[in-house]
């Protein structure tokens, strides 16, 4: 009797720690780490943060200093995607309307179910969230913008048409560029298909050329599996337009970059990509700028030392300033450094670092309200930062 | 008597799950120093992998087939996912994929970029990769998933050179 108590004692120690494994408890399955912003046309910061398994709102209308206690997105417990280039987002509509977007892991094979919530009511509720697609074969990397008019467009990262091709015996390198715009109350509408085969594991950069002119960077397969960047404009809402490589790097590689590249679109219409790549031809960070949707990229322009370990980079044009940021690691210290250029990309200020740390970090972002640019970023030690940028270095 | 056995039986228990936690090992800061410490002055391949690396979960069990075939292959495995994984989940897959008596370490800190600077700064963690080191502590990178032919001429290279 005396011995069933230690093993009845290590039953019940068994189950709890499989208990803990089902509700992500510390230490057992991974959890992501990310803090992703938007402003409100009223000034007000939202921010969208992962909680083990759920996804909270918060907002702060003293730019970052204070936020209020967490709105819960998700009434029960998810099995969130904390890949590291996924990340929950959240995007304000010209009425004040919040939409959030966010992704779920289906099974231990990363197949993935992007979701989206709504909240009407200045974030004090939020709707049920629904999938952003019918489809359950597997969905990653969702991103949702607002375009000029209030539309929410949606990509993603889907493998619906692996399972096609596996049927007609044929093989399917990656994955597929999807797309879906906001239907009213109903949701989204059908889901179509930009791209077939690009690269599966890499988040998208997301801009506007217009109003119902999406504009998508990504990690794209080009023959010979070679993961090089391209861009796709949609010529109108449901016509995306042909792939624009960005540069031809030659990454050859049958594996998981986890490293997807940025996007901004700049207000005489120049486009700005910058990416990281280990190719044959180039290894690093590097920016590129196009005069247009249709013109050729510019001679890729290193942002860092390959061996800074440069990552992580970030665009925003902002009236005239078009800000640039990334992360860079010196042995000791990860570092954000940030760029501004006044005439569209043609000439830089010198880079300078505007946060550091000493531990674990998301990838910086950048965002704006009606004044400034500020850089948003979460660090473990640090907590959450919003950092002012000037206009001028 | 009975008593003894099924204390015997109860510490075989706590025992193998003793065995089961420490196959593999916690990849910290200073680990990559101890790792090629204790192998130095002998021809050793590492391969880098991870559970969130689906050409990696591909290319393992040829790894496995490898190390049965080619007792002079000294394997070090070391699952470099961006985020610590589960290690029932690591050890689970290393088993299937026949590697389950095979040195493993597992990245634990998630600070990630100072682990992959102290093995190379230039690595940015795209995996699979494995990195040849022979005696001499020269190294060899393969990015991606490796051509084992490759690999094999490199261990018939240092058993000649020995």
């Amino acid at each position: 009797m005396r011995l069933l108590f230690p093993l009845a004692a290590l039953v019940l120690f068994a189950s709890a720690a499989a208990a803990q494994h089902q509700h992500g408890k510390p230490g057992s399955a991974p959890e992501a780490f990310t803090a992703a912003p938007a402003f409100a046309p009223d000034g007000t910061l939202w921010l969208v943060r992962p909680m083990v398994d759920r996804i909270v709102v918060t907002r702060s209308t003293d730019l970052g200093k204070t936020f209020t206690s967490p709105v819960t997105v998700t009434p029960e417990p998810m099995n969130l995607d904390w890949g590291p280039d996924a990340r929950a987002r959240i995007a304000v509509d010209p009425k004040g309307g919040l939409i959030v977007t966010f992704g779920t892991f289906q099974d231990k094979n990363f197949n993935g179910r992007a979701y989206f919530a709504r909240s009407s009511d200045g974030g004090a509720s939020f709707t049920r969230p629904r999938p952003i697609t019918a489809d359950t074969t597997s969905q990653r990397f969702e991103v949702a913008g607002i375009d000029p008019t209030g539309r929410v467009f949606a990509a993603w990262l889907d493998k619906r048409n692996i399972a096609k091709a596996g049927a007609a015996g044929r093989a399917y390198p990656g994955a597929a560029l999807a797309y879906a715009w906001e239907d009213g109350d109903a949701g989204f509408g059908d889901t179509s298909i930009a791209l077939d085969n690009t690269c599966e594991c890499c988040r998208l950069g997301l801009a506007f050329a217009g109003a119902g002119r999406p504009a998508v960077v990504f990690r794209n397969i080009f023959p010979g599996s070679v993961r090089d960047h391209g861009v796709i404009t949609f010529r109108d809402a449901t016509t995306p337009g042909p792939v624009r490589r960005v540069s031809v790097d030659d990454w050859k590689i049958e594996a998981c970059p986890h490293h997807g590249p940025a996007m901004a679109i700049a207000p005489d219409g120049s486009y700005h990509v910058a990416w990281f790549t280990d190719g044959a031809a180039r290894k690093g960070l590097f920016y590129a700028r196009a005069d247009s949707a249709d013109a050729p990229y510019s001679q890729p322009r290193a942002l860092s030392a390959a061996d800074r370990q440069p990552a992580r980079p970030y665009l925003l044009a902002n009236g005239q300033a078009l800000h640039l940021v990334w992360k860079e690691f010196d042995g000791t210290k990860v570092a954000v450094r940030w760029q501004v250029s006044h005439d569209s990309g043609r000439q830089w200020s010198a880079a300078r670092t505007v946060a550091e740390t000493e531990d674990a970090s998301d990838h910086p972002l950048l965002v704006a309200d009606k004044q400034r640019t500020y850089l948003s970023w979460l660090t473990k030690v640090e907590g959450y930062r919003l950092i002012p940028l000037g206009d001028q270095p | 008597m009975r008593l003894s056995i099924l204390l015997a039986a109860l510490l075989s228990i706590v025992s193998f799950w003793a065995a089961e936690a420490a196959d593999t090992q916690p990849f910290e800061r200073g680990s990559w120093a101890k790792l090629r410490e204790a192998h130095a002055g002998q021809p050793t391949v590492i391969h880098f992998w991870g559970l969130t690396c689906g050409p990696c979960l591909v290319e393992l069990p040829h790894w496995g087939e490898l190390q049965a075939a080619r007792p002079d292959l000294r394997l070090v495995l070391i699952a470099a996912d961006p985020l610590p994984q589960d290690p029932d989940r690591l050890a689970a897959m290393l088993a299937k994929a026949g590697l389950d008596k095979t040195e493993s370490w597992s990245f634990t800190d998630r600070f990630y970029e100072r682990l992959r600077y102290e093995i190379d700064p230039a690595w940015a963690g795209e995996l699979p990769r494995t990195v040849m080191i022979d005696r001499n502590g020269k190294a060899t990178v393969l990015p991606g998933v490796a051509d084992l032919a490759q690999v094999r001429g490199w261990l018939d290279a240092q058993s000649k050179s020995h």
